[in-house]
């Protein structure tokens, strides 16, 4: 096989907010020599960890954008994609997700496996990636890697293995012994770069033995020659590698490295692991949808050779025009050279092609199957396949979920309203679960997504990149109305005073629908509604459900079936019909029991025990259901359930009720019911908001 | 079967019986048997039974993982549900997990002091007003019967009655001169009802061993269904 391939690995870098992901990126990319220096996330010297390259992820210390940087560890060529660790910005990780081979989980030596991590876990499952554990922090007070070792095989169910013990913890946190090669690493130098392999310190040899076997039992499983020769005693390295390697691949084994990247310590060994362990582009099978065969299914192959198929993953405003990164999974793409977007029907011509390091970009020729690159001066969104012709393959479209929480934004003066317009466009091209429209009826400009702090970061990027000033609203609950009972409806269009009239009779019930927001059921016998007109009832009753009239927001849940009705010879018309089910459905809606909807969040809580009472109040007093919570030594972990429209500003709450240090993030759970006092409030707020309108 | 109905008729009512209307606010009872005969199913079946009742329970446990506990509601409910065919299963199920929290302990050794210190933030800051606290897993062989006042003191405090599973060892069988497992004895001063669990030939057989002053010795008239777990009457 091509030697090129084999040595190339696409890995992404997940976890929890807070586990240490930059600052280890940052170190990887100086051991790797891509950077000279080291810039601490938080750092005194106001630079800024490299990875994050906009400013405002320096100014939160946060990572938003997922930035894509290319480096060459030994002989391996690496292509890191940075993602967030935020669950406002999942999008951002499931689409670096879909195009890795392979994975580091960071966990925090303290915290463990947090709510996530099992997030994240989630995301690695969905994408069948496999990953290796990296328990960062060690030097943190109270780090137990053997403990998060356990829980990564306790909480989330994998067979994690320990490839390496810590020498010494917390501060005395000097080394760490590997247990494949048994010996003892210690990282010296200013910047741990030196490194030093010693024989494993006496006082240790007995438990580094101890894991060792604990680390053989878990790769026997995966291959019978290595079974052999430990039985025989007489184990080869790199036998045993390519067991880990093997069950790693297969995810049903995960390897656990351990080390500080801020301390610098067991970094490069991690790398060690990631080209030994994770898998290379041809070890992952990738499938694409055939357009032009009825979107049958195509296994993709990384052979240079072959027409090319490149997933556009990732859009960014950069200096010269939009920056687009792409997955190659097959063929070549050079520069100069046509494709076509599969998505938008367009051919284009490869202009320049860039291979990035986080804010500095390196312009190259051509790359080839299983390469991460990026496009300067296309034109497309994120998530377009492109392909040489004369294949027509769309790579599989990705989840996106719907967003739950919408704010009315108005821009200051005229400059700005161009500039909120450029960016708006920009961002809903960026990101799926970012969306915005003009409400017809207030003509406001509404943004829409997964959370609070996913549209603050846009308003604040429309500041800071577009030079666009605007004023917020109060955030808005995407509520949603539904149907609680079966009701029949009868009901007739007429309208025949003067011109050409209108007539159209619809009769039949509707009913909650279990699964779906709406389904149409056409059971008329004996074409009392000619065929042509049913499509017209169906349109009708779309246009219903769009907007309630409880409180004004679309209805969910619903079936519609009609089953009787009446056509007049000379008035009835496609409009007719639409105005009869239009009509037909607002006259019904009040005797179906409607109710609202809300959006409930699936909430987690962290913090230290002794603020636990705090934690449990503010949930009690934001209609939460505290579902559990689990208290590890002085640290606990809440999870309930609370609806949305309770946890603006929740942040704030919490740091004051527990001097910040607990944090909570949370994401959509469900819709459910919002109880009476509340569904008041909020009919009574829609009526006199429609008296203001008129 | 409508709720009412179905809460009128479960056989927890017989037990009741037994002890003379219930275990009482205040008071401490301990469900006793080997590993895996079935404590946890045992308590899960009466915090289901009270759930029902529309009252709030907190599951305390000494585990790994809430969800672990979480299904073993869902799965005895699930079974009451189908056995009685409940009516509105859904709607039911919807609003007992509202009176329902999972309060787990992961590191070993808690101290009835954190126990009671996490119960009263979630009783009190919580506003989750619990009228049962079952305790599954608590190590009776490392205890001291100290702590078993003290939570027999919050209980009554609070007005809740809090059920307890016990540990068994298999190298411990035997049993003191009132029947009591000699790992449990020095505890019964606080324990006002013990029930055992005896697994026989194809069943697991109730006995009470304790109910509030006497040593009653009478083998209930109720099993533990093998297949389901549920607490049921013989056929």
């Amino acid at each position: 096989m091509d030697e090129r391939i084999k040595n190339m690995r696409n890995i992404g870098i997940s976890a929890h907010i807070d586990s240490g992901k930059t600052t280890l990126t940052e170190r990887i990319l100086f051991y790797c020599q891509r950077i000279h220096a080291i810039h601490e996330v938080r750092g005194k010297d106001g630079v800024g960890a490299t990875m994050d390259s906009m400013e405002l992820e320096r100014e939160r210390g946060i990572t938003i954008q997922s930035a894509s940087t290319n480096v060459t560890w030994k002989d391996t060529v690496i292509n890191i994609i940075d993602t967030p660790g935020h669950v406002d910005f999942t999008i951002e990780v499931e689409r670096a997700l879909r195009v890795l081979d392979g994975a580091v989980l960071v966990l925090d030596s303290v915290g463990g496996v947090q709510s996530q991590t099992l997030t994240v876990d989630r995301q690695l499952s969905r994408y069948n990636v496999p990953f290796i554990a990296y328990v960062n922090k060690c030097d943190r007070t109270g780090a137990n890697p053997v403990r998060v070792r356990d829980q990564v095989a306790e909480k989330l169910g994998h067979n994690a293995v320990l490839m390496q013990l810590p020498i010494g913890l917390e501060d005395k946190f000097r080394g760490i012994v590997d247990l494949v090669a048994m010996k003892a690493y210690y990282y010296d130098g200013d910047y741990g770069e030196n490194i030093r392999v010693e024989e494993i310190p006496a006082d240790m040899k007995e438990m580094a033995d101890g894991y060792r076997e604990k680390l053989l039992d878990a790769a026997t499983m995966f291959s019978d020659e290595l079974a052999e020769a430990y039985l025989e005693g007489d184990v080869d390295q790199d036998m045993l590698i390519a067991a880990i390697r093997k069950g790693t691949i297969s995810r049903q084994l995960v390897p656990v490295y351990l080390g500080s990247a801020y301390k610098n310590k067991g970094v490069q060994t991690l790398l060690d692991g990631v080209v030994r362990y994770l898998p290379h582009p041809t070890e992952t099978p990738y499938t694409a949808l055939d357009l032009d065969n009825d979107e049958a299914p195509v296994a993709l192959k990384s052979d240079p050779g072959l027409p090319a198929v490149a997933l556009a993953f990732k859009l960014e405003e950069g200096q010269y025009g939009q920056l687009t990164y792409m997955r190659i999974y097959q063929g070549t793409i050079k520069k100069g050279m046509d494709i076509y977007n599969t998505r938008a029907r367009k051919k284009q011509k490869v202009g320049r092609l860039i291979r990035m390091h986080a804010d500095a970009t390196e312009d190259i020729n051509e790359a080839a199957a299983g390469d991460i690159i990026a496009f300067f001066g296309i034109d497309c969104a994120s998530g377009d396949t492109f392909v040489a012709p004369p294949l027509n393959y769309s790579m599989t479209s990705m989840y996106v979920p719907n967003p739950v929480i919408s704010l009315a934004i108005k821009a200051r003066d005229k400059a700005s309203e161009d500039n909120m317009g450029k960016a708006l466009n920009r961002f809903t091209k960026e990101d799926p679960t970012f969306r915005c429209f003009v409400d017809p009826e207030s003509n406001e400009t509404i943004i829409q997504g997964m959370g609070e702090l996913h549209l603050d970061v846009y308003i604040e990027r429309m500041r800071r990149e577009y030079k666009a000033e605007v004023q917020t609203g109060m955030p808005q609950v995407a509520y949603r109305e539904a149907i609680s009972e079966h009701a029949e409806f009868d009901y007739t269009h007429k309208k025949q005073t003067g011109g050409s009239g209108q007539y159209g009779r619809v009769a039949g019930y509707v009913e909650p629908l279990e699964e779906g927001d709406y389904e149409f059921v056409d059971s008329i016998k004996g074409g009392v509604i000619p065929n042509d007109y049913i499509p017209s009832c169906d349109k009708g009753f779309r246009t219903a459900v769009q907007k309630g009239t409880v409180i004004g927001f679309p209805i969910v849940g619903v079936r519609v079936v009609i089953n009787d009705g009446a056509t007049h010879p000379v008035d009835s018309s496609d409009m007719a019909f639409q105005a009869a089910a239009l009509g037909a459905f607002r006259a019904v809606y009040p005797k179906c029991k409607p109710i609202i909807l809300e959006p409930i969040m699936k909430v987690s809580v962290e913090g230290p025990t002794e603020f636990q009472g705090n934690i449990f109040g503010s949930l009690n007093q934001r209609r939460g259901i505290i579902l559990a919570s689990t208290q590890d030594g002085n640290f606990s972990v809440v999870e309930a359930e609370v609806p949305l429209s309770e946890m603006f500003g929740y942040s704030t709450v919490l740091r004051s009720l527990t001097e910040g240090k607990a944090e909570f993030t949370m994401e959509f759970l469900k819709y459910g019911k919002v109880p009476q006092s509340v569904a008041d409030e909020l009919i009574k707020k829609y009526q006199e908001s429609k008296k203001e309108n008129k | 079967m409508v709720k009412s109905e179905l809460i009128r008729r479960s056989p927890l009512r017989i037990l009741e019986q037994s002890i003379h209307g219930g275990l009482g606010s205040g008071n401490i009872g301990v469900i006793a048997s080997r590993k895996g005969v079935g404590k946890t199913a045992c308590l899960v079946h009466i915090a289901t039974d009270k759930l029902l009742q529309g009252k709030h329970v907190i599951h305390v446990s000494f585990s790994s993982r809430t969800d672990h506990i979480m299904s073993w509601y869902e799965d005895i409910y699930r079974e009451i549900a189908a056995k009685r065919e409940l009516e509105e299963s859904t709607e039911i199920h919807d609003e007992l997990v509202k009176h329902r929290v999972v309060m787990n302990f992961s590191q070993v050794g808690v101290s009835a002091e954190q126990l009671i210190g996490s119960l009263r933030a979630m009783i009190v800051d919580g506003k989750f007003g619990a009228e049962l606290i079952m305790v599954d897993g608590y190590d009776f062989s490392k205890g001291d019967p100290a702590s078993l006042v003290a939570i027999k003191e919050f209980a009554s405090e609070i007005g809740a009655s809090v059920w307890f599973s016990a540990t068994v060892h298999r190298e411990q069988p035997e049993v003191d001169d009132n029947n009591v497992p000699v790992a449990l004895s020095r505890y019964m001063d606080s324990v006002s009802v013990l029930i055992t669990l005896a697994p026989e030939e194809d069943h697991v057989s109730l006995k009470l061993v304790k109910d509030h002053d006497q040593y009653p010795q009478e083998n209930l008239s109720l099993v533990l269904d093998s297949r389901t777990l549920l607490i049921v009457e013989p056929d």
